[in-house]
């Protein structure tokens, strides 16, 4: 498991937070993730063999946003 | 191509729309129908006119500046409704490039979202009402609360015009717990997101439902804080579902026009909630204060032209009508150096200039609709003003002391 942290400037309200953070819930590998509109970022802690960065800026791209890794 | 084939001949969002506009305006008729027969009802007038401008406040302002607030919560109830006719419509067009028209049945999660939210927040009326039967929230600690509510919702409308980034930190994430909770616990049901979501809202209260809120504590009656929260709610709620409706169903673009539009109403609303509570602070600096100060000669001028002026002023007796629409005279001269009687009289008063204070002197009390009522005041230094105010903050005046 690592955690990682990835700059999303695209959120523009706190609903957005909790929409990456469901994200948790579809993707295999996820432990965790944290997303904070007052940052603009998420941390999320995933199994990388199971998961790959490119994924994770898929699946956030998917709910409508652009995930930046730090 | 079509996109939904068992879609029904009239839209339900509409249907739906239309039944809580009939619904809020119904009840408007009602509440304002006994008003107009007023003398009738003379005991229970006052109670009818704080409902009515309850659900005009909440018609008026409330809808819009709760929906800056609580905005995220109806998103999120929206979210899983969103989600699932996106799944729904990706699946049965897996080559759609058109991934955003999708439409969604945001009726129902709205409907059912406000409909919690009523419910939470009459419950709340009757907790604070109760609660207000304990104790008396002073007009300082009312004017600190506005101030404080002011500045959030001034913070919040720069939030979204994206003005600075600190400004973030005025919207109010949900406890991580909770999102997670809510998410998990709604899995798969459409109905239990919106309605939970709704009653949370009850954590998140906007500026004008904390002002509200503030009344019910202040009527100390949970029957009558239930009645003062409900009409409120009921009179956001129209609104609420409009712009919810529009900004889910017109597109990004439209969304965007309506949620700078809201930030616009929000700034406003939050300056003036400010003002309100430097009103009800007694602070010479409220922009209502400062602007009758600049034209004092002339606003003195004329009211000493029209109104009829304090008569017995130098005998120690002064008059104050308070009027349904404010204070008459604004501005009063009184003598300096000698203790006052200020007569307040109310000629079926019914709106909140009834509920008098005057912050500096730590008076505060709800005059009866018809009547009169003294208060001494004590002895002021010559060029000394008193202001005075209702408990709202909305009508000002002062007393200028020659």
């Amino acid at each position: 498991m690592i955690k990682k942290t990835f700059k999303i400037p695209d959120m523009s309200c706190t609903n957005c937070a909790m929409k990456i953070e469901s994200l948790e819930d579809d993707l295999e590998g996820v432990k965790e993730i944290n997303a904070s509109y007052h940052k603009l970022e998420m941390i999320i802690e995933f199994d990388e063999k199971r998961l790959t960065d490119d994924e994770i800026v898929a699946a956030v791209k998917k709910k409508g946003y652009t995930a930046i890794a730090a | 191509m079509s996109t939904k084939q068992n879609k029904p001949s009239v839209d339900p969002v509409i249907v739906v729309m239309l039944g809580v506009v009939f619904l809020a305006v119904a009840i408007a008729m009602i509440i304002f129908q006994p008003q107009s027969n007023s003398i009738d009802i003379a005991a229970n007038s006052g109670v009818m006119s704080q409902l009515v401008v309850a659900f005009v406040t909440g018609i008026t302002t409330g809808g819009l500046s709760c929906l800056a607030v609580q905005g995220g919560l109806l998103a999120s109830s929206l979210a899983h409704q969103i989600e699932q006719d996106y799944v729904e419509h990706t699946a049965k067009h897996k080559k759609s490039k058109h991934q955003e028209t999708v439409r969604t049945n945001s009726a129902l999660p709205i409907s059912l979202f406000l409909v919690a939210k009523l419910v939470a927040y009459t419950l709340l009326g009757a907790l604070l009402g109760w609660v207000g039967s304990f104790l008396t929230l002073s007009p300082t600690t009312r004017a600190v609360l506005m101030i404080a509510i002011g500045i959030f919702m001034v913070g919040n409308a720069l939030r979204m015009f994206n003005v600075h980034p600190i400004f973030r930190y005025f919207s109010i994430e949900p406890p991580k717990f909770i999102t997670r909770y809510i998410r998990r616990t709604a899995k798969g049901t459409d109905t239990a997101t919106p309605i939970f979501l709704g009653l949370l809202t009850v954590f998140i209260p906007c500026g004008v439902t904390q002002a509200m809120m503030a009344t019910a504590l202040g009527t100390g009656s949970a029957l009558m804080g239930a009645a003062l929260m409900f009409a409120f709610t009921l009179g956001t709620s129209p609104v609420f579902f409009i712009v919810a409706y529009l900004a889910t169903e017109l597109g990004s673009k439209l969304e965007k026009f309506f949620m700078r539009f809201v930030a616009i109403v929000v700034l406003i609303l939050g300056f003036v909630t400010l003002d309100s509570g430097l009103n009800l602070m007694g602070s010479p600096f409220s922009l209502q204060n400062m602007t009758r100060n600049w034209f004092t000669p002339q606003a003195a001028a004329n009211a000493s032209a029209d109104v009829p002026q304090p008569v017995t002023a130098a005998e120690g007796e002064i008059v104050l009508n308070v009027e349904n629409g404010g204070y008459s005279p604004a501005i009063l001269k009184a003598p300096a150096g000698k203790d006052l009687t200020l007569n307040l009289v109310t000629n079926k008063t019914y709106s909140c200039a009834r509920d008098f204070v005057i912050p500096d002197l730590n008076f505060y009390e709800l005059l009866p609709d018809t009547g009169t009522v003294q208060v001494n005041i004590p002895a002021q230094e010559v060029g000394s003003t008193l202001f005075f105010t209702c408990s709202m903050g909305m009508y000002t005046g002062q007393i200028v002391f020659e």
